[in-house]
């Protein structure tokens, strides 16, 4: 199972024949892989924020993944293969290039911040905030993705959203499971920190 | 952060393993000790909810994002075009 997603070369399963031609290779390729061309839009515009960007991303992860594309074992994850490629191209080309206003890196969340939350309300304010959480709108939600670092940002994304496992984010993400699971559940405490704040400013003459 | 009473596996623990817990990600056993446990202790049943609620916040907000057509035919072009050469 561990080797799901390794490279390639390195797996013993069958690697899509020599024999096959371009065109048919294409076409299998068309079949298979552009099905998930919507989810890999989505993950991409969440990791540059921009919709050029995510353009651009999409289209040169599917390049990098048909020019990979002979090698690639049947039968293995090829949905986890390309979210992986996404990643690796977005890591490559774009995260240097992208301006980060924010945080940059994954440990710059801090524990004081993430700890905030829990000692805000006592007992029974707390079902209030959950409430409070939910009557967020959509833009303010995206808004506090984006502001996550991006470690953060997407290993959110891909469990919540793709609802992949944990270890399938290890392996598109190039990274233990534990680092993961911290990162998913840091991630999370961290928008729902961020979120408090939005629903302060709500709060303000706000009344529903 | 705690609700006063002695439980069998500590607040801490639980808390921790919450996102765990709420993706499916614990073992069967790990999963039978914290539901007992949010079920005893309100405080931590209240950190499930919240991790919940920001798990559904997430797929709600992005719910229904879709690439553009122009994308798709780009997209088929790049490969299309590789083929022959």
């Amino acid at each position: 199972m561990s080797a799901d997603l390794d490279s390639p070369e390195t797996g013993d399963g069958e690697a899509n024949s020599v024999l096959v031609t371009d065109a048919e290779l294409a076409s299998i390729f068309e079949s298979e892989a552009l099905a998930y061309l919507d989810q890999l839009y989505g993950t991409a515009l969440r990791m540059t924020r921009n919709q050029a960007d995510a353009e651009d991303l999409v289209q040169e992860t599917y390049t990098k993944a048909f020019a990979a594309f002979r090698s690639f074992e049947q039968g293995t994850n090829l949905r986890a293969w390309l979210f992986r490629i996404l990643r690796n191209t977005y890591i490559n080309s774009y995260r240097k290039a992208q301006r980060q206003p924010y945080s940059t890196s994954a440990d710059e969340l801090s524990d004081t911040q993430l700890l905030e939350v829990n000692s805000r309300a006592p007992g029974g304010a707390r079902s209030a905030e959950i409430e409070a959480l939910e009557r967020l709108g959509d833009p303010e939600i995206i808004e506090a993705m984006n502001s996550l670092p991006e470690d953060f940002r997407t290993a959110v994304y891909l469990a919540d959203v793709e609802g992949f496992s944990y270890k399938e984010i290890a392996e598109i993400m190039e990274t233990p499971v534990g680092t993961v699971m911290s990162r998913v559940h840091r991630g999370r405490k961290s928008l729902r920190s961020l979120l408090a704040g939005y629903e302060g400013a709500n709060a303000v003459g706000g009344e529903q | 952060m705690s609700c006063g009473n002695p439980h069998a596996t500590s607040c801490t623990e639980v808390v921790a393993s919450i996102s765990a817990y709420v993706d499916g990600e614990v073992t069967a056993e790990e999963y039978q000790v914290i539901t007992v446990h949010l079920r005893e202790c309100p405080p931590c049943g209240h950190e499930e909810q919240a991790h919940r609620a920001v798990k559904g916040l997430i797929v709600r907000a992005v719910r229904g994002t879709q690439a553009p057509t122009t994308l798709h035919a780009r997209v088929r072009a790049t490969f299309w075009s590789t083929e022959g050469q």
